[in-house]
């Protein structure tokens, strides 16, 4: 009632806490996070249950809206405009609908934020709880407030309907990593750091010029509005302006998902960041870069398909056949898993190649590659789980080999078999039914739209992947060292290892919940 | 009618091997021997409810889908877990159950392995599953679940005598078939996009109802070649001498007996019935890679030198006639095919028995190693490896002649294969020449000849008993074939487009 009187008396649009609560709380975390080191520097266990505190927060607002099951939109400009000479805002009139006039709302709650938001909280407690003893230790209020603004930025994307929103929900997903991969503090991580920021910057430069050129061309930034003009059937120039703007934006978008031929920070980074960190930029950053190519294309320019689908498809196929041709040779587990990632990323775009002209198509292909998200997000967090326990428990740490996996199946049982068992699931090959499922659901609007030469490429990327994961699977039970020394597992590695694997389990035997992540209309 | 009761068999049969596969799996204080003991154990509980499962489809009718038990699992994407078995699927499914009873008991006294136990299970399971699918989608999966139990029983428990051979020969094996059936799930996705259903006995009525000619020849090309790379079909098998030539016998055996007729069920079960004018444009195709692998093959096992390899090569020659039977689109080519199928597993699991028995003693496989007069040094096994040669050659009276005489029948009278039909079943009879003349040439420098002193024991008793059944079912199929080929008589011609009327 206050919100909706200030609202009416400022111009400043309504706000709903509730649809808000998953961005808000990681936020809310932040700060008290900050107050308290500021008030008693050096506390421990507080400021870890704080950022726990936060992001379940928020998976537990997440949760109570997908029960809820209302549609909320938030943010909304009602229809105010501010005109130079006069003391304050002024009503549209009645008659005049404010959508007509570029207005909408800048924050959407449907299916598709509440699974982006659903997949970026399970990324990140993981990687906080991996962190913990790791960069997490040494500079904990630094590690937690950049990770909870990161969550804040990724959770606002999924939900942001407007191209400014988005853009800024972006940059906090982004900005903040710079300094969690400068965490290593050596001279490594700090070009890792370096590689990133200037990633980010070039990548900024090109989304704000993109959003720019949309804008010019439709004339709102509102991504319903933007739709609404394009799908009217613009003039010849406008739609020249369109295209441009969406190509521009998909290439700044292009980096934070490491597709070809922006991809060339991801392993650089990876292997300079710690071990947790690189977990994080591999799930919670790929899940905010996807969200933010769903969001723009498949609700903002589902009437440029045809310009931006074709593209999708090639930088899809060559992402992931590079991605799996260097992953071939790589000997350091985590440059082989940024390789990975890179040709993981391909994957989960390729559902886009096959978007149509019909909103059910663009709808298939957005379920497609947010199922592929959800399977490849627990899948790579099972895999770092081990390779951070590997890291902690042999002499070469962070930068070991594969070779150091050798025998470990006789040391280590279980975490061995939880690690072959999650890289059968990226490589998508029974037992892990959740990887099997997952590529199935992503080739299906391809091969729907009989986009013949995009789904072979994909189909044969399937056995190159199998043979760097299954170099992998192999050396676990080859014959080794048996007078390694016993793992000591900390209580949060053991919940996210045991989590992580009863994830790979439970969604390859409800593997429905992967091809029916988004059952509703696309909004 | 489907038939009420008994509706628990199917899963079980399905699910007891991977349960036993878990729990040896997860138990890792079993002693290897006992873990082999309980893998017989349970291949032989297997194979007993496969036998009731048989008996019970027989008596309602092999014609018709028995025993069919079906539960929603993936319903975004229509996939229901449906089993169900018929005349087709029922000796696929006796002899995947008496493979893994035999293998399991053979790994009782030779190289016992817990680990290599469970994936031996695992097979069966995947096999099981796969020969019962009644889903298209489920049926992929089952068909990929048996790659990687595979791949670790070349891999880790192949003949590791050259430094990294097991490594590449399971690597080749598991990049072929899982590039391979990658391309199959295209196929089979546009099957279920376009039809809307994966139910495969709602498709099988369908006959390509609804499927554009253009569309089922895509389709049937996708799946093919999938199913190709399994069989395999010549040019598509240079993964199949160095996986058979390295892999332990248990691994030659399963992948002989059970791995290579998922590649012909799936021929049978998905490719003719669903998408009968695809396959109308593939068969020609087919059938002249067929007979071209059954030439090819049997020139090289003329001068191979390698007595494995050379059972391996065979291989490839003998689903030269179940594709050449396939290809033939006829009932009688097609009955062929099934029989040649199950003929084939029997026999070429016993020769890689008897190869493996003859490796252990000499360490080699090679024709000059392993030396002559084997009939006098070991008659046992002399004998053994006489029985499977003539039997491989396609003797009458033994298993194999039956399926390969109505396979090269089928395609004499196929009018699908235009103008080529008689062509190829002269080229594929004068393949049986061939392989008479490499199978006595194996007889030859093998059986006779005068023996060098101080040479193995010959075949143990538990040897023995493990490849009986193998002899007395290549015996039993070749003289009284009768009851196999009713079992698919009836069911042929549901899966063939109009009945498999030939005009």
């Amino acid at each position: 009632m206050l919100t909706e009187t200030s609202a009416r008396l400022t111009g400043v649009p309504s706000i709903d806490l509730v649809a808000l609560l998953p961005v808000i709380a990681p936020v809310v975390a932040l700060l008290l996070i900050l107050l308290a080191d500021a008030l008693r520097p050096g506390l421990r266990l507080p400021s870890d249950l704080i950022g726990l505190a936060g992001l379940l927060t928020a998976a537990g607002g997440v949760a109570y809206l997908a029960l809820d099951g209302e549609d909320r939109n938030t943010a909304c400009s009602g229809g105010f405009v501010v005109t130079t000479g006069q003391t304050g805002p002024t009503r549209l009139p009645e008659s005049l609908s404010p959508a007509e006039f570029g207005f909408g709302c800048s924050y959407v709650v449907s299916d598709l934020t509440l699974a982006v938001q659903g997949i970026v909280l399970l990324g990140a407690v993981a990687c906080l709880l991996l962190a913990l003893n790791g960069p997490g230790a040494k500079d904990r209020t630094a590690h937690h407030t950049l990770l909870l603004a990161t969550v804040a930025g990724a959770t606002a994307l999924a939900g942001a309907r407007d191209l400014a929103t988005l853009t800024v929900a972006l940059e906090t997903a982004t900005l903040p990593t710079i300094g969690l991969i400068a965490l290593r503090r050596d001279a490594q991580g700090a070009q890792a750091a370096v590689t990133m920021l200037l990633t980010a910057i070039a990548s900024l430069g090109m989304l704000l010029l993109g959003i720019g050129l949309l804008f010019l061309a439709t004339g709102s930034l509102y991504l319903f509005r933007i739709a609404d003009v394009l799908a009217a059937g613009p003039d010849r120039p406008v739609l020249v302006v369109a295209v441009a703007g969406a190509v521009l934006s998909l290439a700044g978008i292009g980096f934070k998902v490491s597709l070809v031929p922006f991809h060339m920070w991801t392993p650089d980074t990876y292997a300079g960041a710690p071990l947790p960190i690189a977990a994080f930029l591999s799930t919670v950053s790929k899940a905010a870069g996807v969200s933010a190519a769903v969001v723009l294309l498949g609700i903002g320019l589902p009437a440029l398909h045809e310009a931006w689908a074709p593209l999708i498809g090639i930088l899809a196929v060559l992402t992931m056949t590079v991605g799996n041709l260097i992953a071939l040779r790589q000997n350091v587990a985590v440059r082989l898993l940024a390789w990975s990632t890179v040709a993981q990323a391909g994957w989960v775009m390729l559902p886009f190649a096959a978007a149509g002209p019909s909103r059910d198509s663009v709808r298939e292909a957005t379920a497609g590659a947010i199922g592929y998200l959800l399977a490849y997000v627990v899948a790579s967090l099972a895999v770092f789980a081990v390779v951070v326990l590997v890291a902690r428990h042999h002499r070469s740490g962070e930068e070991h080999t594969l070779q150091t996996y050798r025998g470990l199946s006789r040391t280590e049982p279980v975490a061995s078999a939880v690690l072959a068992f999650a890289l059968l699931c990226l490589a998508g090959l029974p037992p892990g039914v959740m990887g099997l499922i997952a590529k199935v659901v992503a080739l299906r609007p391809v091969v729907d739209a009989e986009v013949w030469p995009v789904a072979v490429i994909a189909a044969l990327n399937v056995a190159l992947a199998l043979a760097y994961y299954l170099r992998w699977v192999a050396l676990l039970v080859a014959p080794g060292d048996r007078s390694a020394p016993r793992w000591r597992l900390r209580p949060a590695e053991g919940i996210v290892l045991g989590g992580a694997a009863a994830g790979c389990l439970g969604l390859s035997v409800g593997a429905e919940v992967i091809a029916g992540l988004l059952p509703g209309i696309l909004h | 009618m489907t038939g009420t009761g008994y509706t628990w068999l199917l899963p079980v049969l399905v699910l007891l091997p991977l349960a036993g596969a878990l729990v040896l799996l997860a138990v890792p204080l079993l002693s290897d021997r006992l873990a082999a003991w309980i893998g017989t154990a349970i291949g032989g509980v297997t194979l007993l409810l496969s036998l009731l499962a048989a008996f019970v489809t027989w008596d309602r009718g092999f014609g018709r889908m028995q025993l069919q038990a079906r539960t929603d699992w993936i319903s975004a994407l229509g996939l229901e877990a449906s089993l169900g078995l018929d005349g087709v699927s029922t000796p696929l499914v006796l002899l995947t159950a008496l493979l893994a009873v035999l293998t399991c008991l053979h790994l009782t006294r030779a190289e016992p392995d817990r680990l290599l136990v469970v994936c031996v299970l695992t097979v069966t399971g995947g096999a099981i599953a796969t020969f019962t699918a009644l889903d298209l989608l489920l049926f992929f999966v089952a068909f990929e679940t048996v790659l990687i139990p595979m791949w670790f029983v070349i891999g880790v428990w192949g003949d590791g005598r050259q430094e990294g051979q097991p490594a590449n020969a399971a690597a080749r094996f598991v990049l072929y078939t899982a590039a391979g059936s990658a391309v199959m799930l295209l196929g089979i996705i546009l099957v279920i996009t376009r039809t809307g259903t994966s139910d495969i006995t709602e498709l099988i009525q369908r006959g390509g109802a609804g499927l554009s000619a253009t569309t089922q020849t895509v389709a049937a090309v996708l799946i093919v070649i999938g199913l190709a790379v399994k069989t395999p079909m010549w040019p598509l098998h240079t993964w199949l001498p160095p996986a058979h030539t390295i892999a332990p016998t248990t691994g030659s055996v399963l992948l002989a007996g059970v791995l290579l007729k998922l590649g012909t069920y799936g021929l049978v079960r998905v490719a003719v019935p669903i998408l009968p004018a695809g396959m109308a444009n593939v068969a020609p195709w087919l059938g002249g890679f067929a007979v071209t692998g059954i030439v090819w093959a049997g020139l090289a096992c003329l001068v191979e030198r390698d007595l494995k390899r050379l059972v391996a090569l065979s291989s490839v020659a003998h689903m030269g006639f179940v594709l050449l039977g396939v290809a033939s689109m006829t009932p009688t080519g097609l009955q062929g095919a099934l029989f040649a199928n199950i003929a084939h597993g029997v026999v070429s699991a016993l020769l890689f028995f008897v190869v493996g028995a003859l490796k252990d003693r000499q360490h080699s496989s090679d024709l000059q190693q392993l030396g002559p007069g084997l009939r006098d040094r070991m008659p046992r096994l002399g004998w053994l490896l006489t029985f499977g040669a003539v039997a491989g050659l396609g003797l009458p009276g033994l298993a194999v002649f039956w399926g390969e005489l109505l396979a090269v029948a089928g395609a004499w009278q196929s009018s699908g294969l235009g103008m080529l039909n008689r062509p190829f079943a002269v080229i594929a009879a004068a393949g049986t020449v061939i392989a008479a003349a490499y199978w006595l040439r194996v007889l030859r420098v093998l059986w006779q000849g005068r023996p060098e002193p101080g040479q193995g024991p010959d075949a143990t008793r538990h040897e023995t008993v493990t490849m009986m059944p193998l002899v007395l079912a290549t015996v039993g199929l070749g003289l009284v074939p009768g009851p196999l080929l009713g079992a698919t008589a009836g069911v042929v011609r549901l899966l063939l487009p109009g009945g498999g009327a030939v005009p």
